[in-house]
């Protein structure tokens, strides 16, 4: 009987304890772009964010602890996301938030690192945020490891005589950047780039001038307008094969973009149950590319949360950074993330457009 | 045959950019408010147009009803607000805010009622296109090059020999006097904005079915439309309208001499260098408000 009481007590004490630390919910915000030319990306991350955070909620939170998401607009500024992230500090203290952009994340990225907290970028790709901030984590690899995978396959498989077409901000130009780079190094020539301007739809003096050069392909680095482009390539005859990295999914579908290529980060659809739901929820024909991102990379706040819940730990930006490091993999369908680093590793496809398919011609990791 | 491509894809930039440039200064012509909504009822009006094709209905019904909206939208806008910012004698700059303001507005109306997206007309025909000896033209461009001259003609034509026309001339000469004769330049107002708004939304239309439709990037449009105007000479369809071509032609074919992120900047260059010697613009010899 004694035995009995003073177990009883001690898990009496011990439930106490834990019931003590147990936060009340946890806050985390997301810093999109909701208004302005980007708001279409920002609009869809923003329902990825909400769906994981509804998904864990309807679960009853992270071991019973709701979780609550902040949205503030960034309007793909860099200025209004400083304006907003301070905002969501000084006003709510959300201990982490998601960001997109790469001219936004590192705008918020010394800013982070002075207030302690936990940045995590699912899809701004630039090479800078490598080395940004300690708090800045990024769920995606950047774009020289995606560059350093297709330039290495272009050379060998579809030419040596390349043109580039970049997006003059920051993925673009760091895409042609690192594509230029790698290609060279590999005994390629650029022999034409051509920069255009981000939301342009009007590309064609741009497409007859590289046209015009005769490469043997063409990388194209932009992130918005890719049926315009493809429409207008349609109107050239014989334009060139063109390759591009991740944000280059758009071009798929066109018969002016038939044979031509991408990489990809490998990026999964959850089961389909959590695919419907998420259709029917945002009324959306799919569950996109930066939806199923910005859903896994909720999920690993949420993982990290919870971990720090159950260590009865504090849920501060260190405290999250430092269980995502802890965790390190993440395995879900959408991807399986590994962070050797604050950069996730995750392998890259090289896709080719045969038809109504994009067919793998090869996986491969970077070896940079 | 690159330049000759080049120089046809400036010509129809340029009529459309025309388009633009000469309703605006139809405007701007007779009342003196700097119209920045302009911009507003182009987007406006072409996303309307989409989503009644998206709805059904035929392409051409579409364009005739967006340009009835951007008539109707035109002529609240001044009944409704520059009318009354006017009574309450509000300074040009005042007046302008406001119109940016509703720019904002339409803007993000644009947004919540109808998308974000940039999106493109569901219309087969759009990808089909012309070729003339080695030239291609997209049926959508073609489309432009030809209701841009037939547009810009006949408002020529109208201002010149109808009776509003003339109605309208004599209200921008003199406000003042029109007044006292009766020719009610509050209403001619409200019609020459009304008229201006409809003629907008064709080039909104067509270029959102040539290329795409964007929210929120119709002030650049409009900010090469008014250089147009300013280089063509204030007040003058032609000027504008001409004006608008040449600088489109320039900035495309500049991108054959030199980096394509040189090429608004060498417009903009010749713009400035081209006002230096010849401020009244290209086909006026003094700055007035008057046709």
């Amino acid at each position: 009987m004694r035995k009995f009481i003073v177990t009883a007590f001690s898990a009496l004490l011990a439930f106490s304890a834990s019931a003590i630390a147990q936060p009340k919910e946890v806050l985390l915000g997301a810093l999109l772009p909701l208004t302005g030319p980007a708001a279409p990306i920002g609009i869809e991350e923003q329902q990825g964010v909400q769906f994981a955070i509804d998904q864990i909620n309807a679960r009853g939170g992270i071991n019973g602890v709701p979780v609550k998401i902040l949205f503030d607009d960034s309007q793909g500024k860099p200025d209004q996301a400083v304006l907003a992230f301070n905002r969501m500090i000084d006003l709510n203290g959300v201990p982490a938030l998601l960001t997109a952009f790469s001219s936004i994340s590192l705008a918020i990225a010394p800013l982070a690192t002075r207030r302690e907290v936990l940045v995590v970028n699912p899809a701004a790709q630039t090479d800078k945020l490598e080395n940004a901030s300690p708090f800045l984590v990024n769920t995606i690899p950047l774009v020289r490891q995606e560059a350093s995978v297709l330039a290495k396959y272009a050379i060998e498989h579809v030419g040596k005589k390349a043109a580039i077409i970049y997006e003059n901000a920051a993925a673009g130009i760091d895409g042609s950047t690192d594509f230029r780079k790698y290609f060279q190094e590999a005994g390629g020539e650029i022999i034409a780039e051509e920069p255009v301007e981000f939301g342009q739809t009007n590309y064609r003096s741009t497409l007859l001038k590289i046209a015009a050069a005769k490469p043997d392909f063409v990388y194209i680095a932009i992130t918005q307008s890719h049926e315009a482009m493809a429409d207008q390539v349609g109107q050239i005859p014989d334009f060139p094969t063109g390759i591009g990295n991740t944000f280059s999914r758009p071009f798929f579908g066109h018969a002016s973009t038939e044979g031509w290529y991408q990489t990809a980060i490998q990026s999964g659809y959850p089961d389909e149950a959590t695919v419907a739901a998420f259709k029917k929820q945002f009324n959306a024909e799919d569950m996109g590319f930066f939806a199923r991102e910005y859903f896994n990379s909720t999920n690993i706040i949420l993982k990290a949360a919870k971990k720090v819940i159950a260590d009865g730990g504090d849920i501060t930006g260190p405290a999250l950074r430092d269980a995502v490091l802890a965790i390190r993999t993440f395995e879900s369908p959408v991807a399986d993330v590994t962070f050797e680093s604050n950069t996730a590793s995750r392998p890259v496809e090289i896709l080719q457009y045969k038809g109504k398919e994009r067919v793998i011609v090869e996986t491969a990791r970077s070896a940079d | 045959m690159l330049y000759l491509q080049l120089f046809i894809d400036g010509v129809v930039s340029g009529c459309a950019i025309g388009l633009v440039s000469v309703s605006f200064s139809y405007f701007y012509a007779t009342t003196g408010t700097f119209h920045v909504a302009h911009a507003g009822i182009y987007t406006f009006s072409a996303y309307f147009a989409w989503w009644l094709v998206g709805v059904g209905v035929p392409f051409f019904g579409a364009l005739a009803l967006a340009v009835a909206l951007g008539g109707v939208a035109g002529y609240l806008t001044q009944r409704l607000l520059y009318e009354r910012l006017a009574r309450n004698t509000a300074s040009p700059l005042v007046m302008m805010i406001a119109s940016i303001g509703l720019l904002t507005v339409l803007q993000n109306v644009v947004a919540i009622l109808f998308t974000p997206n940039i999106v493109q007309f569901d219309l087969t025909w759009r990808l089909s296109h012309l070729s003339l000896g080695g030239i291609s033209l997209s049926y959508p461009q073609a489309l432009i090059l030809v209701s841009s001259l037939v547009i810009v003609t006949a408002l020529i034509l109208f201002s010149r020999h109808s009776a509003l026309g003339k109605r309208i001339r004599a209200v921008t000469s003199n406000p003042d006097l029109a007044e006292i004769t009766r020719l009610a330049p509050k209403q001619v107002f409200a019609i020459v904005l009304a008229i201006s708004s409809a003629i907008v939304a064709v080039p909104g239309v067509l270029i959102g079915v040539d290329q795409a439709l964007q929210p929120y990037t119709s002030l650049l449009v409009l900010l090469t439309a008014v250089i147009a105007m300013i280089a063509g000479g204030i007040g003058s369809l032609r000027g504008a309208f001409c004006m608008s071509i040449l600088l489109a032609v320039v900035q495309s074919m500049s991108v054959a001499f030199m980096p394509g992120r040189w090429s608004v900047a060498a417009v903009f260059g010749i713009f400035i260098v081209f006002i230096l010697f010849r401020p009244e613009g290209l086909f006026r010899s003094r700055f007035s408000r008057a046709f």
